[in-house]
This record gives structure tokens, C-alpha cells and sequence, in this order.
């Protein structure tokens, strides 16, 4: 977007809300010099709303604000430095409310979507358990530290309002243009941009910019351009959300997982866009890869006065696999045995009942992950190594502070949970007379390396070479609604129907003269349904699963945790290039690292403390340094015959916290439960021991 | 006021204001896009200009700063043969990346091998920590530098005989 230009083109700078929540009495603007205009609520010719996943979020706060830094209003002219003076000379008067920041404990008004679920009868369970152990399992916020800042361009292309910007999107985007521009649909054009590495950030947020450059450039006249600077999308645009998931399980006599109570809290901050979304996927992931036959789960997406709040590498899982992988090593601990014993005989099998009650389809190849986890990593004699020398340690200086941890994880791969709309994928294949075939679908823009997946998918059915197979641009004038886009939805659910397609395309192709165009379209197999505290429908179609092993060490004086290996097995299904499929996972273990030990911030309210704690934390907050990175082994699978190809993306993010809580915990002689550890608890456990 | 100075080896003058950066006029008045302008804060790396032989971020240059010396962009090494044994040597070691940070791992490598012909990985992970991307491969990235040196060492072994 950065590169973005077009003749007599405005830039847009935003004014926002200096209180976390109240209202806004009036916007005092500096005299305006000519050219350079406001932008206000009222300049919006639709609706002052853009809607996702069933919740509202304004597109220019009118009278109520509710996060510090909410968009309040516009001003746009042809210089940004100009710009920026004008907008921080800018005076917004506001009656400022009592901001609510709390979220583990919350009130009903806060609320934005529950879910609750029952199977089994977990009362009695409990009341005849032979053990009961509980813990709650908290993770922080994490930038998503995109390749670019979040940004949109508009402007007048003939009849049309064309809309530039980097979104994973793209329909979504002209749906909320065309409602704010209170015009038809079709009269929006949607021309998305590189997206690079997004991690599921730029979901909803690309179109609440997309409707502000749109209105700007109506009020204008001209072309007009917003591209938020990296600090304000790091102190204003989504981050992922806050969890708090408290476990309460009962085990038997022989330590077999019998009954789990569950509560989730996600802080979804204001207007909880992605909120049902997020709470449906943490809430059906909330048993791991574990089998469990009566269970008692409650899920609350919570608003708070900070920006609002969203996916990270996935769209809710994480929060709970990271709970209960992370309390599995606990228990076992307690239990004095390794936690990999205690995991392989709690372990979902082929069959076993889901929370929604459909039964598995497949047998997860827990035993053959974990085999060759154990080889590549020595996991075995490490644990048992680490767990004497912890036991046997009276100090910090009496033996190295080392840890290894275990997790496994799965990552589904079918349609969004919520929201009919959001699952209307379709992908379109086109023979040409030259035998080139096109594939249309508007999930290509943010597909990156998948592309390659579904040029070799076409190809291979069609029987071209791969250079015959091209993806077409994703304009909204052009593709079909393919849905969001999002790392395990453009493996699983779009790599199949570009295979549908040109199966379809395939079919005809010796009877019908060419061109020959087909359609696919995903029908979701069985919804979620939640109603009475049940739940039903297919959470996932098929699953990656995968395990992870992560070592540690703790500097004895610094007690900076130092990683020394990351080993990950992945059965991924039918991989078309391991070599990038291994790249991928590995950049995707960085930053899965990265968000262990050095990644936090945390949302802060309004005021000027408030600001001046975020502006600190936007220049400390960095990715890890790759220097401290350990060697991290990579292992698919081999895939059966009939291997489908599966998102794997989200594994790392699913399974390298819990490992590296673990290992943490282990190195340390303290059960952690929060991620990320400080270096105050970290001192504190020490200290002690 | 206009400054003078040598752009990708061509003599050059532009005007600048005092809130001016580096990178913007080199974005703006010269249209160097290869040079980001990200953080503006001189951490991201996506706007990395060799100023005298020196790599530094040119958002936290003042843009006066830049005359009467000579500043070398993206634009301008993609000339150099140097350039050349960068992006073949990362292509045939199989990096990928996310289309933003190319610019800045290839000066970071430039720099790295201009002052150490023969990096250790641990100087290559030093040195491209000055490029942070999610899309790295630590282990691609090693690999490739690696690569790359020994093809440049090659290359100007070559041209000594």
C-alpha cells in the first residue's frame, strides 16, 4: 500500500479518541489550509457501520467512544506531513467514563458471545474421582508485526468506487464499502494488494480502513489514501486476544482423564468483532487432543475499553490447546510420570466422540508422532535427567537450569463456526483453447506459497504443466467469493475446490468444445449448532496433527531462557513441497518462540499515562532476535495413499507454548501458567528455590 | 533548501525541508520505492541505504544530512554484480519471503559481506537481525548467505586471475 499513487491523490490522517470510554462533546480543528478538508460522522452517505461475524463496529465513533484511539474523525489534503500537524494540533473534548479494563471477572453488560456445553455427567465424575487438578492457564496480547502497516486506498474508476488494499477479505471489504457508501454491491471493486505475512491479522480491520478511504475520497473528490504508521497499527489495530482458560480436571484410579470442567474468558476488547468466532473455536478445542467423556465448558467473549481484540495464526484454538496441553504436563508431573505415557493413554483414537458428540473420523497418528519425536529429540532420557537433577537442586548454582517440554496439537481444517455468510467459498476453473488453465477465487491474495499447492493440484488433474496454470488477480470484479481467507482454510477447504473444479472442468473436457468453465462451491457439511447448553455439527472435516519438543536452558545469573533445540513432527497429509512446507513451519516456530519470550504488551486504556505506557511498549516490543534462535528439525509424516492435503500453519502457535511453559517450568522448579513469563516471576520462583 | 550529493552514482540535488527524512525524499522526489518507509524509527530495516559505504536506516536520517555524500539504494546495488550473487545465491538456496523485507536482507548481506567475507552463521543471524521479518527461515537464510559468499568468493577470485 506504502507504493500506492494515483494523480491528485489525498492522503488521510485520523483523529482519535484521547479517553478509552465516554463521549465526544466536540473535534476542534486548527484552521484548515486550502485543500485540506474534515472528514466527520456525518460525511458517511450509508451506514456508519461495518458488521463482522454479527457484531458492529463504527466506522467513525459518533457520539460514544469505547477503546483509546478509536477513530473519531478524517482529515485529508495532498501533503502527510501537513497532515500529521494537523492532526496532532486537533483538539477532541470529551466527558470521560470510568474505563472498564477488567475482563477475567466481567459483568453480564460485557458480554459479547457465551457458549456452554455439557456432555456426560461431569458432577458425578468429580465425586468419585480419585484426583482433581486445577490451574488457570492465562496468554498475553501479540502484534502481529506485519509486513506493513494496515492501509486502504479508494477512488472513482469510471461508475465504480475501486477500493486498494491488503486484506484476507476481499468481499468483505466491498460489502461494507458499498454500506457505508450506501450504494449497490456491484458498484464496489475490490482490487486487493500484497498481503505478505498477515497471521490472520487483517481479517476485518483492512475494511474499516477500505470505508474510511472510500468516504474520504467521496468528500474529496480525488483519490484518497490512509496508511497507518507502524505505531499507530500497533497501538490501535487488532491484536490477538487475551485468554484466561481455567482447568478443573478429575482423573481416575489409574489416572485416565474422567471429567473436566472448563471456563474460557477471552478478552475480544471493544465491539468484539471475531468474538462468536474465536469463543466457538476455543471452546471446541478446550479438550485437546484428549479424549474425555464428561465435561462441563463454559466460554464468554468479553469487551473491555481497549482496541479491539482478534485471531493470531489461527482463530481461537491456541488459547485452550495451549491450556490443556500445558496442565496434561502438569498432571503427569504430579502423577510422577512422563507426560508422554500419560498423554498416549488419554489420546483421542479413531472413533472416539468429539464435544459435539460425531464420533472421529480418523485415527490421529499420535504414537507414530511421538516415536519419531523421541528419537530426533532423546526426549525420553532428557526428561528423566532433568526431572532428577530438579528434584535433587537445593540452588540456582547447583547443576544447569535445563527443561523440555511435550505438546501435541491438531488443526482442523473446514469452515468458520459462525456465521453463514462468512463460509461461502467458491472457486472457479477455466480451460482456455490454448489449453491454460485459470483458476479464479478470491482467496488469492493471501495465499502466498499455497498457490504453488493448487497450480500442482490443477495441473496434475488436468494433466498440464504447472506453468499452464495461472491464478487469476483477485478482483472482486473478476473471482468469486471465495471467503476468508486464512492459513488452514486456503490448504484444506480451497485447495479441494480448486480440485473440485477441475475435476468438473476434466469431466467435460473431451465433449464440450473449449473454453470449459466449471464451479465449485463448499456446502458446510454439518453446522455448528449450539442450543440448551449442547452442542452438534462437524467442528473439522479432516485434521494435521502434530507434535512438538522444545529444551531449554535458564542463565544461572540472567535466568534468560535460552532455547536449545525445537524438534517438530507433523503429519500434514499429502505435501506437494516439503522443503517450503518445512520453511514455513519453521519461520512460523519463530515466531511461535518469539511470542514465548520476548513478544508483550499489554492494551492500555486512555489517559496520558496510559499512551505514554503504550508508546513504550511499541518501541521496546521486537521479534526475537535470530541469533537466539535454537536449530528447530522439521519431520512430516509420510502420507497414506489416499492423503488429502491439510493446513498446517497454525501448529507451531498451537503446540511450542505449551512445550515451552514445560520446559520453563521444568528448568525452573516452578509451574508457570501464564505466558509470557516475566523476568520478575522468573527471579521471584528462583529466588526461593 | 536544495542539497546536492551522489545518488546510485549519478550527481543529483533536490529540496528539502527541515522535518525532512532521508527516506522521504529518496521515495518521493527520486521514487525509490525498493526503500520502505516502515517504523521510522530506524529498527524494521526495510529502508536500509548504504550513506558512504555505511549501511544505516535512512528514516532516521535527516534528509540534509545527505549532502555533498554519496548514498547507494536498493535501486542502484541492483546494478552490481555483488547484487547479482545475492539474490541467485538465496534463490537457489530456496528463500522465500514475503515480498517486503527483500530490500533489507539483501543490504544486510551486502554490508555482512563486504566486511566479512566468510561469515560464521552465528555473524549471519547477528547481521540479519538487523532485517526482522516473520517470514524468515533461519536455517534458509544461513544457507543462503553461506551460499552466496562462496559464490561471490568464486566470482572475485576469477576476476584476480
Amino acid at each position: 500500500m506504502s507504493d500506492f499513487k494515483a494523480e491528485g491523490m489525498v492522503y488521510v490522517a485520523t483523529v482519535r479518541s484521547p479517553i478509552a470510554r465516554g463521549s465526544v462533546r466536540a473535534i476542534r480543528f486548527p484552521q484548515l489550509p486550502t485543500g485540506y478538508r474534515s472528514i466527520l460522522p456525518a460525511d458517511i452517505p450509508g451506514r456508519n457501520r461495518i458488521v463482522s461475524f454479527g457484531a458492529e463496529v463504527p466506522i467513525l465513533a459518533q457520539d460514544e467512544v469505547s477503546y483509546a484511539g478509536e477513530s473519531v474523525a478524517l482529515v485529508a489534503g495532498p501533503d502527510p506531513v501537513i497532515l500529521e500537524e494537523l492532526v496532532a494540533t486537533t483538539k477532541v473534548d470529551c466527558d470521560e467514563e470510568e474505563p472498564c479494563l477488567a475482563w477475567e471477572s466481567f459483568s453480564s453488560d460485557q458480554v459479547a458471545a457465551k457458549r456452554v456445553a455439557v456432555v456426560g455427567d461431569p458432577d458425578l465424575a468429580f465425586s468419585i474421582a480419585s484426583q482433581v487438578y486445577a490451574e488457570v492457564y492465562t496468554s498475553g496480547s501479540i502484534e502481529h508485526y506485519y509486513s506493513e502497516p494496515q492501509g486502504a486506498a479508494a477512488a472513482y474508476d469510471y461508475d465504480k468506487i475501486a477500493v486498494w488494499c491488503a486484506t484476507q477479505w476481499p468481499y468483505h471489504v466491498r460489502d461494507s464499502v458499498a454500506l457505508a457508501l450506501g450504494c449497490r454491491e456491484e458498484e464496489v471493486s475490490v482490487r486487493p494488494t500484497r498481503l505478505g505475512i498477515h497471521l490472520d491479522g487483517k481479517l476485518w480491520y483492512p475494511s474499516l480502513l477500505a470505508c474510511q478511504a472510500a468516504v474520504a475520497s467521496i468528500a474529496c473528490g480525488r483519490p484518497a489514501k490512509i496508511l497507518l504508521t507502524r505505531e499507530e497499527d500497533f497501538r490501535f489495530s487488532p491484536k490477538r486476544a487475551r485468554s484466561s482458560v481455567s482447568l478443573r480436571v478429575a482423573l481416575g484410579p489409574t489416572g485416565e482423564l474422567s471429567a473436566m470442567d472448563v471456563r474460557i474468558a477471552v478478552n475480544v476488547g471493544a465491539y468484539g468483532p471475531l468474538a462468536d468466532e474465536i469463543l466457538s473455536q476455543a471452546v471446541l478445542a478446550c479438550t485437546g487432543i484428549y479424549s474425555c467423556p464428561n465435561l462441563r465448558v463454559e466460554g464468554y467473549a468479553v469487551t473491555t475499553n481497549t482496541p479491539p481484540m482478534g485471531a493470531f495464526g489461527g482463530l481461537g484454538a491456541s488459547h485452550s490447546l495451549f491450556a490443556i496441553e500445558s496442565h496434561a504436563n502438569r498432571m503427569a508431573k504430579a502423577l510422577g510420570e512422563d507426560p508422554a505415557d500419560w498423554k498416549s493413554r488419554n489420546v483421542l483414537r479413531k472413533g472416539s466422540a468429539l464435544l459435539t458428540g460425531e464420533p472421529l473420523k480418523e485415527e490421529p497418528p499420535y504414537d507414530e508422532i511421538f516415536k519419531r519425536l523421541a528419537a530426533a529429540s532423546d526426549y525420553r532420557r532428557k526428561y528423566a535427567g532433568y526431572e532428577l537433577v530438579r528434584k535433587r537442586r537445593s540452588g540456582r548454582s547447583d547443576g544447569p537450569l535445563r527443561g523440555i517440554g511435550l505438546a501435541f496439537a491438531y488443526q482442523g481444517a473446514g469452515p468458520f463456526l459462525s456465521g453463514e455468510a462468512s463460509n461461502s467459498y467458491t472457486v472457479e476453473a477455466t480451460l482456455d483453447k490454448d489449453l491454460g488453465l485459470r483458476i479464479l477465487t478470491s482467496a488469492a491474495g493471501g495465499a502466498g506459497r499455497v498457490i504453488d499447492v493448487w497450480r500442482r493440484s490443477a495441473a496434475n488433474i488436468i494433466g498440464v504443466d504447472m506453468e499452464s496454470v495461472t491464478i487469476a488477480t483477485p478482483d472482486t470484479d473478476q473471482v468469486p467469493d471465495s471467503g476468508p481467507n486464512t492459513l488452514s482454510r486456503n490448504v484444506s477447504v480451497i485447495n479441494r475446490l480448486v480440485e473440485r473444479a477441475c475435476e468438473a472442468v476434466q469431466k467435460r473436457r473431451f465433449r464440450d468444445p473449449l473454453p470449459i468453465t466449471a464451479r465449485s462451491v463448499y456446502r458446510v457439511p454439518k453446522p455448528i449448532k449450539w442450543a440448551d447448553g449442547q452442542v452438534s455439527g462437524l467442528p473439522f472435516d479432516t485434521a494435521a496433527w502434530a507434535g512438538a519438543v522444545l529444551e531449554l536452558e535458564l542463565d544461572p545469573w540472567t535466568l534468560e531462557p535460552r532455547p536449545l533445540g525445537i524438534w517438530l513432527c507433523v503429519d500434514a497429509g499429502h505435501v506437494a513441497d516439503p522443503e517450503r512446507a518445512a520453511a514455513a513451519l519453521r519461520s512460523s516456530a519463530v515466531d511461535a518462540l518469539g511470542t514465548c519470550i520476548v513478544e508483550r504488551f499489554e492494551p492500555a486504556g486512555g489517559g496520558e499515562e496510559a499512551t505514554a505506557a503504550a508508546r513504550a511498549a511499541y518501541f521496546s516490543y521486537g521479534l526475537l532476535p535470530l541469533r537466539a534462535l535454537p536449530p528447530i528439525s522439521v519431520e512430516f509424516l509420510e502420507p497414506g495413499k489416499r492423503a488429502s492435503v491439510k493446513g498446517i500453519g497454525e501448529l507451531p502457535f498451537d503446540t511450542l507454548p505449551a512445550a515451552f511453559l514445560s520446559a520453563l517450568s521444568q528448568a525452573a522448579d516452578t509451574s508457570f501458567s501464564s505466558l509470557p513469563v516475566s523476568n520478575a516471576r522468573l527471579l521471584g520462583s528462583l529466588g526461593t528455590s | 533548501m536544495t542539497i546536492s550529493f551522489i545518488l546510485n552514482g549519478e550527481d543529483v540535488s533536490a529540496k528539502t525541508r527541515s522535518v525532512d527524512r532521508l527516506s522521504d525524499i529518496l521515495r518521493e522526489t527520486f521514487g525509490l520505492l525498493g526503500v520502505r518507509s516502515d517504523c521510522r524509527c530506524g529498527r524494521c530495516g526495510r529502508c536500509l541505504v548504504f550513506l558512504d559505504g555505511r549501511l544505516v536506516p535512512s528514516c532516521i536520517v535527516p534528509a540534509f544530512e545527505a549532502r555533498g555524500r554519496e548514498i547507494i539504494t536498493i535501486e542502484g546495488y541492483a546494478q552490481t554484480e555483488d547484487y547479482i550473487d545475492i539474490t541467485e545465491g538465496f534463490k537457489d538456496a530456496g528463500v522465500v519471503t514475503c515480498g517486503f523485507c527483500d530490500a533489507s536482507k539483501i543490504m544486510a548481506t551486502a554490508a555482512l559481506l563486504e566486511r566479512t567475507p566468510r561469515p560464521s552463521p552465528e555473524q549471519i543471524l547477528d547481521q540479519l537481525s538487523s532485517a526482522p521479518c516473520r517470514c524468515t527461515d533461519p536455517e534458509a537464510i544461513v544457507k543462503a548467505v553461506q551460499a552466496v559468499a562462496e559464490r561471490r568468493s568464486k566470482r572475485l577470485y576469477h576476476h584476480a586471475l
